[in-house]
């Protein structure tokens, strides 16, 4: 279930060719478990997540791969608890969140979010300007964000929202370029961000900045096909966090990359959500065998015993939480469309949703001095 | 004083005060994923057996079982209605008589049996942080009150120095005021002090116009 038409396509359909190239593996191998995809298209339509995912649930499909967005995870887990099906989630999200009928494969905030703060606190700067989609993610993802580098002794000079799919960003860079951060935090997603980073860089490009080095742009989200998406010009010297890239210099990722290719010569190519997907199909192919139904409980109570050597290394799920265990990194974009390695855990790091191993008791607050200085 | 946002559960503890069925399993392991213990007191005679007093607000978590009645016995402060440790109302029956006694016990938040694991964070964040909420705006209630009975000291203090140098009520009221920021003490506790100092001091009735801090020679006080 993926919205391969819509503000967020390209990355959907980067997902929908990894969980398609997994079927066809698991075909191929002509195991014990047959697996046959139904493939249907939201449109980016929450409405029609819904009905969907009813629609498939009453058909007595119960295992079920996909969604981007949090919005479009949160509006269907209702119908995936209702009916007892399983939700297998390819995407890295903002956490605070576990369901009994959802297996989440993408990264957990400590494996996304927390690692960036790390990386820009240290090497970049402290001033960020937050800009994001306006949903749960990017409100999220920045209190998060904003939490963690205050701790650090940071600050976030402002944070920006539009609506999903809304290119016009005139004021927003204005203000950027007035307030001139160390760095900007985006969570825009789809067209916007897209948008953004083009209007960015040319805006910089006017005022004789150097963007990418003087203020740039990091995220959580960015991936190979988006890159494509932003177009000539304004692709490189972005960074992004994330537990997959492309390049990635393994045996099982070249393997990956090679059939992907293969499989899907038109495009988009593959991202760290398509990868999450891939995961997703490998495990619940593994898991139904083990289970030997689909039932969701058996299938949930068998996953917890899968571990996968898949393009990023090895990946495996929490039994207590349902997530992965990951290998964060943190890479910068190239004008040839693919991201530079900088930094990678040396293993994989366990997933933390609720950051209870990794945020502190209380939450940070940001309060105005108390003492103020006043001229009079 | 301020309020601050307990976000992070870890190494709670949660005593589960409910008549085990089976069906616990899912608030269990909830809690479990948010870093909190579950612990299910006895019941013996209709009366769970926990030992109120050695509970710890920074650790410990009350489930009550709405259904059960007289299970526990929680001694709430009568002025603040607050239990101590944060309560939260496992609600069954929903029925007005039910919900009273988990009101009178202090409940800061409720979750449905049977519990769904989707309602556990946010019941145990709003229980929790109304709790801390609560004892804040209780213990910042004390301190007004406190202050509000002090400010007769105040307005002693300042007629004090009215008549015994002279000054105007204003220029008074200033005096003390900042006597009271160098002592680093709030002014109706400073004002106290400085009367009780006057009251005790055997020179006060023959001293009463030779008390000054503006020239001359400066008294401590």
């Amino acid at each position: 279930m993926f919205s391969t038409t819509g503000p967020y396509s390209v990355v959907a359909r980067s997902m929908l060719n990894g969980a398609m190239l997994a079927f066809r593996e698991n075909a191929e191998a002509a195991g014990p478990v047959v697996l046959e995809p139904v493939v249907v298209n939201p449109s980016g339509d929450l409405g029609r997540y819904r009905a969907l995912s009813l629609e498939l649930l009453g058909a007595g499909i119960r295992q079920v791969v996909g969604c981007y967005t949090s919005s479009s995870r949160k509006e269907v887990i209702p119908c995936f608890e209702k009916f007892d099906g399983l939700l297998w989630y390819p995407s890295h999200y903002e956490g605070f969140e576990s369901s009994d009928n959802v297996i989440y494969t993408g990264a957990s905030p400590n494996q996304h979010v927390l690692p960036l703060v790390d990386y820009l606190a240290s090497r970049v700067g402290d001033r960020a300007f937050c800009v994001g989609s306006n949903y749960i993610w990017a409100w999220e993802n920045n209190r998060i964000f904003r939490e963690a580098l205050t701790a650090r002794g940071g600050s976030v000079i402002a944070e920006r929202y539009l609506s999903v799919g809304d290119t016009e960003f005139d004021q927003v860079i204005s203000a950027i370029l007035d307030q001139r951060p160390d760095f900007v935090f985006n969570n825009l997603i789809g067209t916007s961000a897209y948008a953004f980073f083009r209007a960015f860089r040319a805006a910089c490009k006017v005022r004789g900045i150097d963007q990418a080095n003087d203020i740039p742009v990091a995220s959580c989200t960015l991936s190979e096909p988006e890159l494509a998406e932003i177009g000539g010009g304004a692709i490189d010297g972005h960074l992004s966090s994330s537990v997959y890239f492309s390049s990635l210099n393994s045996p099982p990722n070249a393997a990956f990359i090679e059939a992907y290719a293969k499989a899907f010569p038109d495009g988009p190519v593959s991202s760290a959500d398509a990868e999450a997907s891939y995961i997703a199909v490998k495990l619940l192919a593994a898991s139904l065998e083990q289970a030997g139904t689909d039932d969701a409980r058996p299938v949930r109570a068998a996953v917890a015993n899968q571990r996968l050597l898949a393009p990023q290394g090895e990946v495996r799920i929490d039994p207590q939480t349902y997530h992965a265990w990951l290998t964060p990194r943190i890479g910068r974009s190239a004008a040839n469309g693919q991201f530079e390695v900088l930094l990678e855990a040396r293993s994989p790091v366990a997933p933390d949703p609720y950051l209870v191993q990794s945020s502190p008791r209380f939450a940070v607050t940001m309060r105005s001095p108390v003492l103020r200085v006043v001229q009079s | 004083m301020t309020s601050r946002l307990l976000q992070n559960f870890k190494d709670g503890r949660a005593l589960v005060i409910t008549a085990r069925g089976g069906r616990e399993t899912t608030l269990e392991t909830t809690l479990a994923k948010l870093g909190v213990s579950c612990e299910y007191p006895e019941i013996v005679g209709g009366r769970a057996q926990i030992d109120i007093g050695s509970l710890q607000a920074e650790r410990d978590i009350l489930f009550v079982d709405g259904d059960l009645e007289g299970a526990v016995a929680i001694d709430v402060n009568p002025v603040s209605r607050l239990p101590p440790v944060p309560v939260i109302g496992l609600v069954g029956v929903e029925a007005p008589s039910r919900l009273k006694a988990l009101v009178d016990f202090g409940a800061t938040s409720f979750l449905r049996k049977p519990v769904h694991g989707g309602a556990v964070y946010t019941s145990l964040f709003m229980g929790i942080n109304q709790f801390l909420l609560r004892n804040n705006v209780y213990a910042r209630l004390q301190d007004l009150e406190g202050r509000r009975r002090g400010r007769r000291a105040v307005i002693r203090a300042v007629i004090f120095l009215m008549k015994q140098d002279g000054l105007d009520e204003e220029g008074a009221y200033s005096q003390l005021r900042r006597a009271s920021m160098r002592a680093r003490q709030n002014l109706e506790l400073y004002c106290e002090g400085f009367l009780s100092r006057r009251v005790d001091s055997p020179d006060i009735p023959g001293r009463a116009n030779s008390i000054t801090l503006r020239g001359g020679t400066k008294q401590a006080m």
